[in-house]
């Protein structure tokens, strides 16, 4: 017998009561699971989607909270005149229910610009010009709607056509649904307004220059953030937010589980007084009653980080499928994600025992004894 | 190696003017108790119930710590040690009435658990463990749980478990306290016959006057204090 047969055995005296505590570990841990990995598979998604089409510099008016206001289209004609700038064109983005679908990513991009590029029509053809009544969906978005080439399309005010589906080749271009500007900004009452211009800088422009040019566009436009490709996500003030919530849920999660474990350790050490006590008076050592006390709760935190961890990628699962996420973003549970939860929890665990390991040192054998 | 039955060993304990107290002091259990035990004896404790045997047995185990007095272990301040596990694995072995044995291990991880105290491996350990069994006459028991044997065999195993550390003192509290005459009569022959081949120091707590003629020497407590076989 090693002291690993010990602990364990020590845990499978109240199989219900440890198989509960571990189930409370593993739900907080399913929690961050899922709550961080929604976080970072939408940073991936964007920053995937940014990458695909090859923008450089995101230009944006973020006052308006998660989604950017609008501004007058005309911006883009002012930025695309500044020095250093190779290309720029407008968008404009919004997140609307279309026909069934709860939430849909719509955007109004400029014919002839480069963001329409990377979308490789798999079936149908792209708009033919910018006031054809078209519409070409992400091959998720079709999916999610349940449409095909030909069928018609509701999009606020407007009858479209589906005219092609695309891959966008990341998954929120995938999810989205596309038209010209001129058309959705008539549909969506936008009429001459835009929430997003996208540039492109010369290749091989040192990022120190984009930063500058950075700078330069929000003098020249006060109100308008301009920030590099690569630092979309990290500065936008609605995936901080979303990032502060789920770690903040997280943490509330994991509180609930420090409290469970605390509560069964102790409960486990009042009920084994009588135990400890009998350890004591075979020469085991108060670092060793501690120790045992301590790998029990550790063990504990162990099993539900992993228990955790699989329930947590399987909530994901299910969540990519809901209509609400689907097309948005590809939850990213990876090793790294995996590894930090089980470590969370095996942190959990000994924090948890410090308490009740600290309790069993203190009992004096003789009482113990006496049970 | 000193002869147990001519014990002119080295003093082990030498207990002077000990004393415990409880309840902030309105309950006396020990009022200056004197005593020598030297190696190789086998010092039979008898008294009436309440006169301080086992407060007695548990100081000499530091199972509970003096009130006043001192307690030396071969020359050694005993309540000096800060956490006496290490005295308590390697010195001592105790065997209690109620057996105390932990009721979800077998009785050979039972007798494993003293040397979790000590070094060495799993591997040594379980020998050790099936051999002292063995010589209880429980190695056909190896693999059972305490509440499925007898109480006789709990304590036969409490002996075994007593000797994993081969200590120098066994330290025994009405070991046949709570079994028939029957059983009580084997353990006490096993104790004996262990008591020789291991050649350890026995202090026995007892009220059977029966029992404690069996010892090299008898203390009689009463009301905390030694009447006789100082």
């Amino acid at each position: 017998m090693n002291f690993f047969q010990v602990i364990f055995r020590g845990l499978w005296r109240r199989p219900v009561r440890t198989g509960l505590t571990v189930l409370g570990i593993a739900i907080g841990i399913a929690a961050v699971v899922a709550l961080v990995g929604m976080a970072s598979g939408y940073e991936k998604s964007v920053v995937d989607q940014l990458d695909t089409i090859g923008i450089d510099v995101v230009v944006s008016n973020m006052q308006g909270g998660i989604m950017p206001k609008a501004f007058d289209e005309p911006v883009r004609d002012a930025i695309a005149s500044m020095p250093g700038v190779a290309e720029a064109n407008a968008t404009l983005m919004q997140m609307l229910s279309v026909e069934d679908a709860p939430m849909m990513v719509v955007y109004g991009r400029e014919w002839d610009s480069f963001t329409w590029d990377q979308l490789k029509v798999i079936d149908g053809r792209l708009p033919r010009d910018a006031q054809e009544n078209a519409v070409v969906l992400g091959k998720l978005a079709a999916e999610v709607l349940g449409k095909k080439t030909g069928d018609p399309i509701q999009i606020e005010t407007g009858e479209f056509v589906v005219t092609g589906i695309v891959d966008g080749k990341s998954v929120l271009e995938n999810g989205a649904i596309n038209l010209s500007l001129p058309r959705f900004q008539e549909v969506s009452g936008y009429e001459g307004r835009a929430n997003f211009v996208n540039v492109r800088v010369p290749e091989g422009t040192p990022a120190e220059r984009v930063e500058a040019l950075c700078r330069e566009i929000e003098t020249a436009h006060p109100g308008l953030r301009a920030v590099r490709a690569t630092e979309v996500v990290g500065t936008s003030q609605g995936f901080r937010m979303a990032q502060a919530m789920s770690w903040s849920t997280s943490l509330l999660a994991l509180i609930v589980g420090i409290l469970g474990v605390m509560n069964t350790m102790l409960m486990s050490v009042f009920e084994r007084k009588h135990e400890i006590g009998i350890l004591l008076a075979l020469g085991w050592s108060r670092a060793r009653i501690m120790s045992l006390i301590l790998c029990e709760s550790a063990a504990m935190g162990f099993l539900g980080g992993v228990v955790g961890v699989a329930l947590g990628a399987m909530t994901l699962a299910i969540l990519e499928q809901t209509p609400y996420v689907r097309g948005f973003l590809e939850p990213d549970l990876g090793w790294p994600l995996a590894l930090q939860a089980v470590l969370i929890a095996v942190a959990v665990g000994v924090v948890s025992g410090l308490y009740p390991a600290w309790r069993s040192s203190r009992l004096s054998p003789s009482t113990a004894l006496q049970g | 190696m000193p002869d147990p039955e001519k014990p002119d060993g080295e003093i082990v304990y030498e207990v002077s003017a000990l004393t415990k107290e409880f309840d902030d002091g309105r309950v006396a259990a020990l009022r200056g108790v004197d005593l020598r035990i030297r190696q190789g004896e086998f010092v039979s404790v008898v008294g009436p119930s309440g006169c301080g045997k086992t407060t007695l047995l548990n100081m000499l185990g530091l199972l509970d710590r003096p009130t006043g007095g001192t307690l030396r272990f071969r020359g050694r301040e005993l309540s000096a040690l800060g956490d006496p596990a290490a005295y308590r694995a390697r010195d001592i072995g105790f065997i209690f009435q109620s057996f105390h044995l932990l009721p979800n291990f077998t009785i050979e991880e039972n007798v494993q658990m003293p040397m979790f105290g000590l070094p060495g491996t799993p591997r040594e350990r379980r020998t050790r463990a099936v051999e002292l069994l063995e010589a209880v006459g429980l190695g056909h028991r190896l693999d059972h749980l305490p509440l499925k044997l007898s109480g006789g065999e709990r304590q036969r195993a409490a002996i075994a478990r007593s000797l994993a550390n081969k200590p120098a003192i066994l330290l025994a509290d009405e070991p046949t306290g709570n079994l028939d005459s029957k059983n009580s009569a084997h353990v006490m022959e096993i104790l004996l016959r262990l008591r020789e081949e291991h050649r350890v120091t026995l202090v026995m707590v007892t009220h059977d006057q029966e029992l404690a003629r069996h010892g090299t020497r008898t203390v009689r407590i009463k009301d905390g204090q030694v009447v006789s076989g100082e």
